[in-house]
């Protein structure tokens, strides 16, 4: 049984782990026109163990994408230079969009497996009554 | 004496088997998108269980099987060498796992049915309802 508990404390960091990544999603659509934003990026790390130890998923340290800004031009934006340039976010909407499809449909999986583990060990627990 | 009817055993075994291997796929999935992760597997139940024999001792084929009292060797996870890795390296197929985990939940009631039958069946031959 403490296999099926080991099931639900690695699902529900799987969990943890994809709502921390749309939360990131979140933040960079909200700031896809703030000047000079840059997206930021998270990756995923297993955590280690020995022999069937670990395996759980935690988030690594927040990166800035270090691509380039793009350059817009309008030159009534306050913030614009003599060329009437001034540089946005590199966000991309699409890229987002999809980022956020994959979180949510890693997070049902996990989601899944979750309720599957509970309901394995009531039917354990069922085999007490009558 | 549950420990030496052969059905009970083998259930339990098999029950047993089914949440070892489900917590391997919860693994997986929990790892979907972390990169240079290998999906990992467990041996087949068919493979690590041994039916009691009276006289014959306790073995261990392989260096990874942990000697348990029962019928049961606790198999180490493998990792599953065939399993086609993405560009950042990650080899979890999510289809592969969700029905491997919709089989296993089939293997656990199984196991748990057999058990009920055969405790009632138990129960009859003393006597109670």
């Amino acid at each position: 049984m403490s296999d099926l508990i080991r099931t639900m404390a690695l699902s529900a960091s799987g969990m943890r782990a994809q709502s921390a990544r749309l939360g990131h999603v979140a933040e960079n659509i909200a700031n896809a026109d703030t000047p000079g934003y840059r997206r930021k990026l998270v990756s995923f790390e297993a955590v280690a163990g020995q022999g069937n130890a670990g395996g759980e998923v935690r988030t690594g340290p927040v990166r800035l994408d270090r691509s380039e800004l793009p350059e817009i031009f309008d030159p009534a934006n306050p913030l614009s230079d003599d060329r009437g340039l001034y540089r946005g976010s590199n966000v991309d909407l699409l890229v987002e969009i999809a980022d956020a499809r994959q979180a949510q449909r890693s997070y049902e999986a996990n989601l899944k497996m979750f309720d599957q583990a509970r309901q394995m060990t009531s039917s354990l627990f069922e085999l007490l009554r009558r | 004496m549950f420990d030496s009817l052969e059905v009970f055993r083998m259930a339990e075994g098999l029950a047993r088997h089914a949440a070892a291997r489900q917590s391997v796929v919860a693994r997986n999935i929990a790892n979907v998108n972390t990169p240079g992760y290998r999906q990992r597997d467990i041996a087949s139940f068919a493979e690590v269980y041994r039916p009691a024999e009276a006289d014959a001792p306790m073995r261990r084929t392989r260096p990874g099987h942990l000697a348990a009292a029962d019928g049961l060797t606790l198999p180490r996870q493998q990792v599953v060498a065939e399993a086609r890795a993405a560009p950042n390296g990650n080899s979890v197929s999510l289809e592969t796992e969700i029905v491997k985990s919709a089989e296993l939940r089939q293997q656990h009631e199984m196991a748990l049915s057999i058990y009920r039958s055969a405790l009632s069946v138990l129960r009859t031959s003393l006597g109670r309802q």
